[in-house]
């Protein structure tokens, strides 16, 4: 019983390490040490309740383990911000007007079209929809609307230069060549290398932000017949 | 106050539970343990009957009922095949075969409860 339970404490202290070390993107809405305890519950429970020849003891021990584990870190983070910085991290601007803040994204394991399809769920499809954008510490996503947001038409933004790499497959629904790109690029004073994040929509409209640098709204003439 | 309450009570029923589980388990394989060199020195002697097995066997089967509980199903089953063994060996009269069952006898009465101690090796 009692190696049981020490075995189940070490796992669940190692999934807690990684899970944080995973980042925000393998949590979905809760810490992750609650997240722990629904991905190993099941199988405790399941192990012993299907395979006759394992003591029922042996579930229950390690479920009473997991139960403790979740309570004291409960009560750990309840304590004060520095346990629940450590528990379970704390939030991350991934947005702010200045435009999208790579570094933190990496931090959490996180690249732009991640933030992009956050942004989706959320309901907003252009990375200059919101102010601010915030990954909370359980995965989800929060964002302060720009307040003339909604009075723009906008259609569904693809993302063509992510970190100086263009995005083929966007380019081509776009029907923008890489010399059209370079062409638009040198007309702003910028390369490819030089460009973070650069978004087009169907009727052009661009976000562009280089590194460092506060993002622009800039237009591009896509070719006719281009619908998107 | 609810979760304090409830940890504390999580943690005394482990404890509880660990204590009682470990001293159970070694009593019963001490004692069966002693069965176990009894029968031995008797094979050894070559006095045993059929009988004296079945003694232990019944012993045996008295104990698993409760140990069923803690020990995993496999190893219980390994007893039972081992003491069954030993029956028909005694009943043959093949004492030096019989002998080195109940040594395997012997030898797990000993080593089970030792899976059930706090050590590193158990752990990890």
């Amino acid at each position: 019983m009692a190696v049981i339970f020490i075995r189940t404490l070490i796992i669940y202290l190692t999934l807690t390490v990684v899970i944080r070390f995973l980042g925000k993107r393998q949590i979905g809405e809760m810490q992750p040490f609650e997240f722990i305890v629904t991905l190993i519950i099941a199988d405790l429970a399941c192990v012993p309740m299907s395979d006759v020849s394992i003591p029922l003891v042996y579930g229950i021990v390690s479920i009473l383990a997991l139960f403790i584990m979740h309570q004291l870190f409960f009560l750990l983070e309840r304590r004060g911000n520095f346990f629940k910085k450590i528990l379970s991290g704390k939030p991350s601007i991934v947005i702010d007007k200045d435009g999208v803040c790579i570094a933190e994204l990496k931090k959490n394991n996180l690249g732009v079209d991640d933030l992009i399809e956050s942004m989706r769920s959320q309901g907003y499809f252009s990375l200059d929809a919101v102010d601010y954008a915030i990954f909370e510490a359980n995965g989800k996503l929060s964002a302060l609307e720009r307040t003339d947001y909604k009075a723009e038409k906008t259609s569904i933004p693809l993302l063509l230069i992510n970190e100086g790499r263009i995005d083929k497959s966007n380019a081509d629904k776009l029907q923008i060549t890489e010399e059209m790109l370079k062409e638009f690029l040198e007309k702003n004073d910028c390369s490819l290398s030089k460009t973070e994040i650069m978004t087009v929509d169907g009727n052009g409209r661009v976000y562009f932000q280089k590194y460092k640098e506060k993002y622009k709204i800039l237009f591009f003439e896509l070719k006719e017949g281009v619908e998107f | 106050m609810k979760t304090v309450v409830s940890v504390i009570s999580a943690i005394i029923i482990l404890i509880a539970g660990a204590i009682v589980e470990n001293r159970f388990i070694k009593k019963q394989f001490d004692e069966l343990n002693y069965s176990f060199s009894i029968l031995y020195e008797k094979i050894d002697d070559e006095t045993a009957t059929e009988k004296d097995v079945y003694a232990v066997k019944e012993q045996w089967l008295n104990k698993k009922k409760s140990l069923h509980a803690f020990i995993p199903h496999n190893e219980i089953k390994e007893i039972d095949l081992w003491l069954f063994e030993t029956a028909v060996l005694v009943r043959d009269k093949e004492w030096t075969e019989a002998l080195s069952k109940v040594d395997v006898l012997i030898s797990l009465s000993k080593e089970i409860p030792k899976t059930f101690s706090l050590s590193v090796e158990n752990i990890f």
